[in-house]
């Protein structure tokens, strides 16, 4: 492999035991998969049921919209920077492409355009900023947070969109295979591109370099500003389509789509080994860690634990994955 | 005057200190009597931090061999605050202060209770510190946050920090660094005052016209050694030339001679770089050429601007002027500008802003040159870890595989890894910014001889080095900078060391001589 990220991938010459040990564990991606197997076998062995048809659906299901942000956060974060408003941008863009395809009884295409428009400026406002006024991304995106719910209750005056076109209900129903729908579908393909895009491409090794050190990257020629400025747009972009398959998966615009969105898909890519200092880890870990934390709070639910120990769960997961992610940068990325 | 007569305050007795096998120090003597200013002098790499650390306990005690005495007692610190409880204050290069705090604040800071209880007594922090202001003539008021002073401001409130412990001995290293000439005249007032309370003061500096102007004593260290010790009356900046250069263990430059009559690789043309945040630190209507093949050394102290001088080519820094490579006009502006043309630039610092800690070897060395190792920006992963490999054996960077982390592979392959990115381009002009610092003897070999098949294949180099020999031996032509300006300038063979400080000093005593009034 000669993908950026896995740092301390297996030595191929012959070398002590422990180092090959130590190079193991540091690929993010298998520590993840090694835990998340052990919580499946866990859950299956209390209650059966976990690993029914129906359950497995809906942990899939649920995965598709949060995972779709969670591929836009990896590549921002592997850029250095970060964005807590996608899930506001999640729930703006489904009730103003809503309102667009109702009250301005615009075609459905030029609706959800519309939709993935707003996502996109948003996220074009948040790097402009974040970029040219130097303002720190959390200040930023969190301001944007407050923003974009205001705006949704600007947009509906508080009541859901309802009803929807019926295009809109097809695409929300439909059942591609397994009973999975649209928004697995592109969940998967967009994970695929953006994994191989951070993993094989010009572009991609670009990206790990301007999270790495800014310094350096505008140094070798890369133009900084226009990578992060390029990631907060996808970011953007990603949460407003999550948005919108909610919405076809409800068949309304409600207000509170993308509610809280921010922190579980943030929360999700760093258990999957993408770092918070920028410069490091994988599309294919962050969706991962989601896919770990989803399976954490399904299975407590099906095991019977009361759904307050489920917050605490995935509180302590996510701080346990960030120890372990500052460990492996003192082993691995020294510097200091 | 002298007190030569007096006892000595503090005193070091055959200090001797290595690091990983090079001797840093070599059995120095040192002492300092109260009421003087004895400057301590030498080139970079001489010794002189590593003494001042361990006489202000930095370098803890067990950590060197020799013995301090205080007063006559033998006495060993083991950190700075247990030399500052024994009366040493040191007063840093670097300046280091509290920005969102007030200057009183500043100036007790880590003793803002003042001794007694939890509680910060800010009026009178304002007024003690008022008093210790007024007691030196500085004119800063306490209450004014420390965000809003400029740079030599900052240096004074440092001072005052160090002043409040009361301490009979006082270091200070190079405390005009960021001073302007009245700035200087307003220390030194300061420092004048000192003496007459009895203060033992350690100056060091590169600049010899302070020295010549407010010290009592010197000392001149050279390889870790005590060079000479010169009394005020004997002073001379020839003197101090001479002793600082002196003769050092030679080592061996690959030969080279620039070709006659070679086309120009890069010539600039009244290039000005601002500098940084009030300091003096910039470029002024810099003129220069490099010829294909040539390697021009930049010569300078620390801070002179040379730095500067090759970020402004390489369009680091805003800057303005004219750039041409190989005749072609260059916009100025960004690193990509400058790459385009056919520049590459190696930084100084490997840590802060050369290496990808992040990346592994191999795309450390590919990072920014993937264009031709790629198609339609996916890139070839055959390709790039051949040209990989062939980069890594070309230079002669060991790591175990491409995909080693970097931060593991000791200074001198760093230093050849970062050498292979910025070749992988085959640029016409490299700037050099300290390409051997930090690295061995045997890497610094194997760099010297880099740069000179690098000029036979008819590259034109432009080098900045801190220490001269180096500078003079691998260099075709030097040019001295000083305060932002090339003041002279000299071919192989027309000068040494001597001439560089001569230089220098020359400049320095212009500008003392120009902003300092009688």
């Amino acid at each position: 492999m000669e993908s950026a990220a896995d740092v301390g991938s297996l030595p191929r010459d012959g070398q002590s035991f422990r180092r090959r040990l130590i190079g193991f564990i540091a690929i993010g991606e298998v520590g993840v998969l090694a835990a998340m197997a052990l919580l499946i076998v866990f859950f299956w062995l209390l209650e059966p049921a976990f690993l029914s048809e129906r359950n497995i659906r809906a942990i899939l299901n649920v995965v598709s919209f949060v995972g779709i942000i969670a591929i836009g956060q990896t590549v921002l974060l592997v850029a250095g920077e970060f964005d807590l408003s996608v899930g506001s941008v999640a729930g703006l863009s489904a009730v103003v492409a809503a309102k667009l395809m109702t009250v301005a009884a615009l075609p459905v295409t030029v609706a959800i355009l519309g939709g993935i428009g707003v996502g996109a400026l948003i996220g074009l406002v948040n790097g402009l900023i974040v970029v040219r006024l130097g303002i720190p991304a959390f200040i930023q995106t969190l301001g944007m947070l407050f923003i974009g719910q205001g705006l949704i209750q600007v947009v509906t005056g508080g009541y859901p969109v309802y009803p929807l076109p019926e295009a809109i209900n097809t695409i929300g129903g439909a059942d591609l295979a397994f009973g999975l729908g649209w928004s697995f579908a592109f969940f998967i393909v967009a994970a695929i591109v953006a994994d191989f895009v951070l993993r094989r491409t010009v572009l991609g090794r670009n990206f790990y370099a301007t999270g790495g050190n800014r310094e350096v990257a505008r140094l070798v020629g890369i133009n900084t500003s226009a990578y992060k400025i390029g990631a907060f747009i996808v970011v953007g972009a990603l949460a407003a389509i999550a948005g919108m398959f909610v919405m076809a998966d409800l068949g309304s615009g409600g207000t509170s789509i993308g509610s809280g969105w921010e922190l579980t898909v943030i929360a999700g890519v760093v258990v999957g080994g993408v770092s918070l200092f920028g410069g490091a880890g994988t599309v294919a870990g962050g969706v991962v860690g989601i896919l770990m934390l989803k399976v954490v709070q399904s299975g407590l639910v099906v095991i019977g634990v009361n759904s307050n120990w489920q917050q605490i769960a995935v509180g302590v997961i996510m701080v346990m994955a960030v120890g372990l992610d500052i460990l492996r940068r003192r082993y691995f990325i020294a510097g200091a | 005057m002298s007190n030569a007569a007096q006892e000595p305050l503090l005193s070091a007795i055959a200090i001797a200190k290595s690091f990983g096998g090079v001797q840093a120090l070599r059995g120095v003597d040192f002492d300092v009597v109260p009421g003087e200013i004895h400057a301590l002098l030498g080139q970079n790499g001489a010794g002189k931090s590593t003494l001042v650390k361990i006489l202000n306990g930095v370098h803890p005690a067990g950590s060197y061999s020799g013995a301090i005495k205080l007063d006559g007692r033998p006495v060993s610190f083991a950190s700075p605050a247990a030399a500052r409880s024994n009366g040493v204050g040191y007063v840093p290069q670097e300046i280091e202060v509290l920005e969102q705090l007030s200057v009183a604040e500043n100036v007790f800071a880590g003793r803002t209770g003042l001794g007694d209880g939890a509680l910060v007594h800010q009026r009178k922090l304002e007024q003690r510190a008022g008093e210790i202001f007024a007691d030196l003539g500085i004119g800063i008021d306490p209450r004014a946050y420390v965000a809003s002073l400029t740079s030599a401001q900052r240096h004074l409130v440092m001072i005052a920090r160090a002043i409040v412990m009361k301490p009979r001995v006082l270091m200070l290293d190079e405390p005009t660094a960021s001073l302007s000439g009245t700035e200087v005249d307003a220390l030194f007032a300061v420092l004048r005052r000192l003496k007459t309370q009895g203060v033992a003061m350690i100056y060091i500096t590169h600049r010899l016209p302070e020295v010549l102007a407010i010290c009592d004593r010197a000392t001149v260290l050279r390889d870790g050694q005590v060079a000479v010790r010169i009394a005020r009356e004997d002073f001379d900046a020839e003197t101090f030339i001479f002793s600082m250069s002196g003769q050092r263990l030679q080592r061996l430059f690959p030969e080279h001679t620039a070709p006659a009559g070679a086309p120009t690789a890069l010539e600039v043309r009244n290039l000005t770089v601002a500098g940084h945040s009030g300091a003096v630190h910039g470029a002024k209507d810099i003129n220069l050429s490099v010829a294909a093949g040539e390697i021009v050394g930049l010569a300078g102290l620390l801070g002179s601007g040379r730095s500067e001088i090759l970020h402004g080519i390489y369009g680091r820094v805003p800057a303005e002027g004219e750039i041409r490579v190989a005749g072609d006009p260059v916009a100025i502006g960004s690193p990509g500008n400058a790459r385009a043309a056919g520049i590459a630039l190696l930084t100084e610092d490997r840590k802060r802003d050369g290496l990808l800690f992040n990346l592994p070897v191999g795309a450390n060395i590919t990072i920014g040159n993937l264009a031709p190792l790629s198609r339609r920006g996916v890139v070839r992963g055959g390709l790039e870890r051949s040209s990989i490999l062939a980069a890594m054996r070309a230079l002669n960077v060991k790591a175990s595989s491409p995909q080693a982390s970097v931060s593991h592979l000791s200074g001198g392959n760093q230093q050849k890894l970062l050498f292979a990115r910025v070749l992988m381009r085959a640029p016409k002009v490299l700037l050099l910014d300290e390409p051997t610092k930090g690295v061995d003897a045997a890497t610094r070999h194997e760099i010297y001889r880099l740069v000179v098949d690098l000029a036979e294949k008819g590259v034109g180099l432009l080098i900045v080095a801190s220490e001269l020999e180096e500078l003079i031996g691998l260099c075709d032509r030097c040019l001295v900078v000083a305060d932002g300006r090339i003041v002279d300038e000299f071919g192989r063979g027309e000068g040494g060391e001597d001439r560089v400080l001569r230089s220098v000093t020359a400049a320095q005593a212009e500008r003392h001589a120009s902003q300092v009034s009688p």
